[in-house]
């Protein structure tokens, strides 16, 4: 393998399953067609990456690599994740209809253990001009930014080395507890971080 | 014995009839979502320490999310009241039923430790993302014995969430911040390699402070 290809496109999948339900309750909370769109055109993608992946097992096991087994573990964990994107799209599709939203979702959603901020750049905050690798927003700040505006232009699934700027619309995954010294990092009114 | 009883208390989740209780549907919406997400990080969990107690509190939580689905349904049939009302009540309808869809699938990730395959193929593709669960044994020299989940700060000074805590009376899962962390506990959680090396070295006593 073929077995490091099977590796990669499990964990894409997994990796976007996650993204995918993170910027479907963003685009509800927010009421934000451009990231329930984002959603579809990531759940046609994951549709493709499944098939491959199904593809690769199947071929693998029939070569004698995988056993019976092992080839079925590794497709029904990937059908979970293409299920957990299907939901992702479910939720979109609540967005991109054109019915108001209940107030009711949005507060569920931010009452929750794990909500979500949006917030604007400061030029005073000490995460501009700085790489998110390089602020450990993550294990620092206990927040996992999902996707970052920048003028007119969506960036999703930023890694590591995406630069943040002055101006960037942050939207990233947090808690309830993480979330007000994360804001304040961004808007500049605390540099510690 | 603790196997057993926690097999009951899925099968009586199961059958238990729903009867009307008044709750509002924003507070059924809010559990479902809370539910949706520890129940995917446990069938993980359960799948990657090929542990038998978790894939049982995912059952549970699986046939839960069921009533809460059947509960979510009636009260919002009683608070429509005309058509601009129910047409708002599909979406929620809709949300909650995405949150039911993916307790499913986390229930289908438990059936998979039924297979038989090598126990590394799992964790080898597992810990090829961003975020990574592993279990760490707290020692009794640890500073975070005895204090509350919340004082610890661990969400947010490391980005870490404890998904549950295995203890020999019971286990704990999706652990609240009050919640008191006691020596010989088994922590399980999720995030970065560098937040949990972070976790780890303060619960196995070899720094004092979280920062």
């Amino acid at each position: 393998m073929t077995e490091e290809e099977a590796k990669e496109s499990l964990s894409e999948l997994k990796e976007s399953a996650e993204l995918m339900i993170d910027l479907a309750y963003s685009s509800l909370i927010y009421d934000n067609i451009d990231l329930a769109n984002e959603v579809y055109q990531l759940e046609d993608e994951s549709d493709e990456r499944y098939d491959r992946f199904q593809r690769i097992i199947v071929e693998d096991s029939k070569k004698g690599g995988l056993t019976t087994d092992e080839a079925l573990a590794l497709i029904r964990l990937g059908a979970v994740m293409e299920s957990i994107c299907d939901a992702a799209r479910e939720i979109a599709d609540v967005e991109l209809r054109d019915i108001e939203l209940h107030p009711v979702i949005k507060m569920s959603i931010e009452e929750s253990d794990e909500t979500f901020v949006r917030e604007v750049v400061d030029g005073k905050s000490v995460l501009c001009d700085k790489s998110l690798g390089e602020t450990r927003v993550a294990s620092e700040l206990g927040a996992w930014v999902i996707a970052i505006k920048r003028g007119n232009r969506w960036h999703y699934n930023p890694g590591k080395f995406t630069h943040i700027k002055e101006g960037d619309v942050l939207f990233a995954r947090t808690t309830r507890e993480a979330e007000r010294h994360f804001r304040d990092v961004i808007r500049g009114k605390t540099r510690e971080v | 014995m603790k196997i057993k009883s926690l097999r009951s208390r899925w099968k009586r989740e199961e059958k238990r009839k729903i009867e009307y209780e008044p709750r509002t549907v924003k507070d059924i919406l809010k559990e479902m979502k809370d539910i949706s997400q520890l129940i995917v990080d446990l069938s993980y969990s359960s799948l990657l320490f090929h542990n038998e107690e978790l894939a049982e509190e995912v059952k549970y939580l699986e046939a839960r999310m069921d009533s809460l689905n059947y509960e979510i349904r009636m009260e919002a049939m009683l608070a429509a009241r005309n058509v601009e009302d129910a047409e708002k009540m599909a979406g929620i309808l809709q949300v909650a039923e995405a949150a039911e869809s993916i307790s499913n699938a986390a229930g289908d990730i438990v059936k998979i430790m039924k297979l038989k395959f090598p126990r590394p193929l799992i964790p080898s593709l597992l810990k090829e993302s961003d975020e990574n669960i592993t279990r760490i044994k707290v020692e009794k020299r640890s500073k975070s014995c005895g204090k509350r989940i919340k004082e610890l700060r661990i969400r947010s000074e490391t980005g870490t969430k404890i998904i549950a805590i295995r203890r020999k009376e019971k286990d704990i899962y999706g652990p609240d911040k009050e919640q008191i962390i006691e020596a010989e506990d088994i922590v399980i959680l999720k995030g970065t390699d560098e937040g949990i090396e972070k976790v780890r070295e303060f619960l196995i006593g070899n720094v004092e402070v979280l920062k």
